[in-house]
């Protein structure tokens, strides 16, 4: 009877053993640092085992062309969002662009807040159903970024635009935007368009309408739709497309090195000419203007503005801060940025 | 026989009387396994399954690999994040490449950039800086810059890539590399007396920025925690460097920079004045200048009064000492990424009135960054002669020149002395023989004589100037 007991457990005992010990092999024989030098960036590694170094790769930026017809020359465009928040509406109408999508490469960064994590787990569904989805929907390619810093308030529509919280707020959001940025920025980049999360409607042709002007920068007027007593209106929501005014070069002059002047406050009259206010209707959608202060709720510039150094300053930056800022920065580069007060982008209605 | 019984007991049945005539290696004698048997055997089946699946997770579970071998085969690939099987997603986390003091134990990858024009000459040296450093290589990503080259740069470039890249030794191999062309189109000619003349700086060091600013933008990843930006032209420079500067944790970090000189200059030289901290001078010089006006150091015509890190450098002070700089030189600038990733970028515009990596230090000081440089850790920069010394070194060469014809002429002269000497000598030896022949005709005669001895002193004598001489010449050539 004992003989017979030894003889059932014995198996079990012996595969348990046996287990344990391959187990300890394997954890002893796994190098904590690996001995074969891994390839490339995390992202791109090949699990295949065999390791082959990179091989040098060229690109010859002197070829790259920025031009009023990016279509027919197959140039590429980094489409980058700061994303807070998700709303169907805006990926609706991004999906819905028409500018061919293998021309596309998309760039998201989310920051990490509850809001954000939310965001991201709607984004990474929506991502995921366009990249699985038909062949001519698919982008060619999508960037995740988790921001690394906190950002400073509540993104309330309330909080959002305290005059006391703008500085702050703005300088986070440069600094999300230049992560973004040049992160993403690649050698064959041609055209960069920013388009905020928040922007619910605009033509299906908004990429190749605004390259066609053929300008560094450009920005076209954003408006917000509304209903007043069952009427539907537009009424102008992005203050920050202006040109310049005498009244707000002498606020500058007499601020410190450190204050901002903002758009859109009592508290602060600038006496700018806005772009918002310039909008004639039935007019054409194509008539320029230049301006001094760009939005960037919806924008387009050319990569090689980018490239050459303008950046969203996270600081102030001749008394301007963010997207203002750039403007100003693109400037002192040598690119002109214009508007076109008469096409039309919509900002979602909270 | 005992032999064919065992045989037998063996299992050759088979040969015995049965059903069918085949071949069967079954036992001699049947037994129907009984039913707890059968049980058995499903028990031990069952608990193999369980126990292998039990293990399985907790492999899966310390060996996050696996994962990735195991779930697609077994048709679990949902459990993974996205990038692994859509490729055109791609996850990244900017909490994880802040950048660390020990960052290659981290793994921290190293974006190096390399703006190069007409650097062919320097190239050799270069490689031999890169085949040196001790960073683990793959971890470092190069990025190369030529812009407006008229030498032979680029295809010597990438000739050296690739061979580095297929060298034998998998350590030397170096991450993603890309090399980068594009011109700006720049008019200032690169030798030396234009690079340094105080009225192109302006423009050159904004072409400059530009050219940086583009190699950064379209090279720098969400994976990089690090980049250094290194100029060819360094001649000495510690292996360890990398992670020298790295060990400082600080967001930028500049070593000193110094340069050997030849003796008939003083030997050495500071050579990056661009590192510097700011002056209440320089401040108020500032804010007379025009917008555009760039301040560049190291000239008579904007006297700043900086403390330059250059000057500072005590050649046996402690190679850790710190020292907080708000103008940085582009030499050999270690950075976080985090810094470029913020904004900070090389101002290819009038910066507080710097431009390139002296507003790259302002713009970082600006965005509340560390900016650091080290007085007593010391690199070398090439030493190219300027014109001024190109004429001095000819000068010295013609010198040098007519020093040595004038030796030669004095060595000539000596010789000639010398077969002055000795032909009077020749004369005496034929003399001597003649008189030698002469005694001995006389000794002969008058049978012996104390003439000899005479002779023999007169040869010596006549050998006496010559080492004299000789040791006259070797005095001479030491002077």
């Amino acid at each position: 009877m004992a003989a017979r007991a030894l003889r059932r457990s014995n198996p079990i005992t012996l595969l348990l053993g046996l287990l344990l010990f391959l187990g300890f092999l394997i954890f002893m024989i796994t190098p904590s640092s690996p001995s074969v030098p891994r390839v490339g960036s995390k992202s791109r590694k090949s699990y295949s085992g065999s390791y082959d170094a990179p091989p040098v790769v060229h690109y010859y930026l002197n070829n790259l062309t920025t031009s009023s017809e990016p279509i027919k020359n197959r140039e590429k465009v980094l489409l980058l969002t700061p994303l807070a928040r998700f709303y169907d509406e805006y990926w609706a109408n991004l999906v819905k662009l028409n500018y061919p999508h293998d021309l596309i490469e998309l760039g998201f960064i989310v920051p990490k807040t509850r809001e954000g994590n939310a965001a991201l787990v709607k984004l990474e569904e929506a991502v995921r159903k366009v990249q699985t989805g038909k062949k001519k929907d698919r982008f060619s390619g999508v960037t995740i970024i988790r921001q690394d810093f906190d950002t400073p308030v509540a993104q309330s529509e309330k909080d959002r635009h305290a005059l006391a919280a703008q500085k702050a707020r703005r300088a986070a959001m440069s600094r999300a935007r230049n992560s973004l940025l040049y992160t993403t920025l690649g050698t064959d980049t041609a055209w960069v368009m920013w388009l905020d999360a928040d922007i619910v409607e605009t033509p299906p042709t908004l990429i190749q309408d605004l390259a066609k002007h053929d300008r560094a920068v450009i920005v076209p007027n954003c408006f917000q739709r509304y209903a007043e007593n069952g009427v539907k209106k537009v009424r102008p929501y992005d203050f920050n497309s202006w040109h310049e005014s005498n009244d707000a070069l002498d606020m500058a002059a007499k601020m410190g090195r450190d204050e901002i002047i903002l758009e859109g406050y009592k508290e602060m009259a600038t006496w700018r000419s806005l772009m918002a206010y310039e909008r004639q209707e039935g007019q054409s959608i194509h008539t320029e203007t230049t301006l001094d202060g760009v939005g960037g709720t919806a924008l387009l510039v050319k990569a090689e503005v980018h490239r050459d150094g303008a950046m969203f300053p996270p600081f102030a930056f001749y008394n301007l801060i963010e997207t203002e800022g750039f403007a100003k920065m693109a400037k002192r580069l040598g690119h002109q940025p214009y508007g076109l007060p008469n096409y039309l982008v919509y900002h979602y209605n909270e | 026989m005992p032999r064919h019984s065992h045989a037998y007991s063996n299992g050759h049945a088979s040969y015995g009387p049965g059903p069918s005539n085949t071949f069967s290696i079954s036992p001699h004698r049947f037994q129907p396994r009984t039913q707890p048997a059968l049980r058995w055997r499903r028990q031990i089946i069952i608990k193999i399954c369980l126990m292998a699946g039990i293990s399985a997770v907790i492999l899966l579970l310390i060996f996050p690999s696996f994962r990735l071998i195991l779930l697609p085969s077994i048709g679990m690939s949902s459990f993974l994040s996205d990038d692994s099987h859509i490729p055109t997603i791609r996850h990244y986390d900017l909490s994880n490449v802040q950048g660390s003091a020990r960052g290659w134990e981290k793994e921290e990858r190293i974006l190096m950039c390399v703006p190069l024009r007409d650097a062919e000459p320097h190239l050799p040296m270069f490689f031999s800086h890169m085949r040196n450093f001790t960073y683990p290589h793959h971890l470092i990503d190069l990025a190369f810059l030529v812009s407006d080259s008229k030498d032979n740069t680029l295809p010597l470039l990438v000739d050296y890539l690739e061979k580095l890249q297929a060298d034998p030794d998998p350590h030397q191999h170096f991450g993603e590399i890309s090399v980068i062309e594009k011109d700006f189109g720049q008019k200032v000619q690169q030798d030396v007396e234009n690079r340094h003349g105080f009225a192109a700086q302006a423009s050159r060091r904004k072409t400059m920025a530009q050219a940086r600013n583009w190699l950064l933008s379209a090279t720098l990843r969400p994976y990089h925690s690090w980049v250094y930006w290194r100029d060819a032209d360094v001649e000495t420079a510690p292996p360890t460097i990398l992670e020298d500067l790295m060990r400082h944790n600080k967001d930028i970090i500049v070593p000193n920079v110094w340069r050997p000189l030849p003796d008939w200059l003083g030997g050495e030289q500071p050579y990056d004045l661009n590192s510097w901290q700011e002056s209440e001078t320089a401040l108020a010089l500032a804010d007379t200048l025009d917008e555009d006006a760039v301040i560049v150091e190291g000239y008579a015509e904007y006297a700043t009064w900086r403390p330059h890190l250059a000057y500072l450098r005590d050649p046996y002070g402690d190679p850790d000492v710190e020292m907080d700089i708000d103008g940085v030189g582009g030499v050999s600038i270690l950075a976080k990424a985090k810094v470029f990733r913020a904004g900070v970028h090389f101002p290819a515009f009038s910066f507080e009135k710097h431009a390139e990596t002296e507003g790259f230090g302002k713009m970082a000081k600006r965005m509340k960054f560390s900016v650091v440089g080290l007085p007593h850790y010391t690199i070398w920069h090439l030493y190219e002669p300027s014109a001024d010394d190109l004429k001095h070194m000819e000068r010295m060469e013609e010198e040098r020149l007519a020093k040595e014809a004038a030796e030669k002429e004095e060595a000539e002269k000596k010789k000639k002395m010398q077969e002055s000497w000795s032909s009077p000598r020749d004369q005496w030896e034929q003399d001597k023989k003649a008189i030698d022949a002469a005694l001995k005709e006389k000794e002969e005669k008058l049978g012996g004589g104390e003439e000899g001895p005479h002779v023999h002193v007169g040869d010596d004598e006549a050998a006496a100037p010559k080492v004299g001489l000789k040791a006259g010449g070797g005095g001479n050539s030491d002077a």
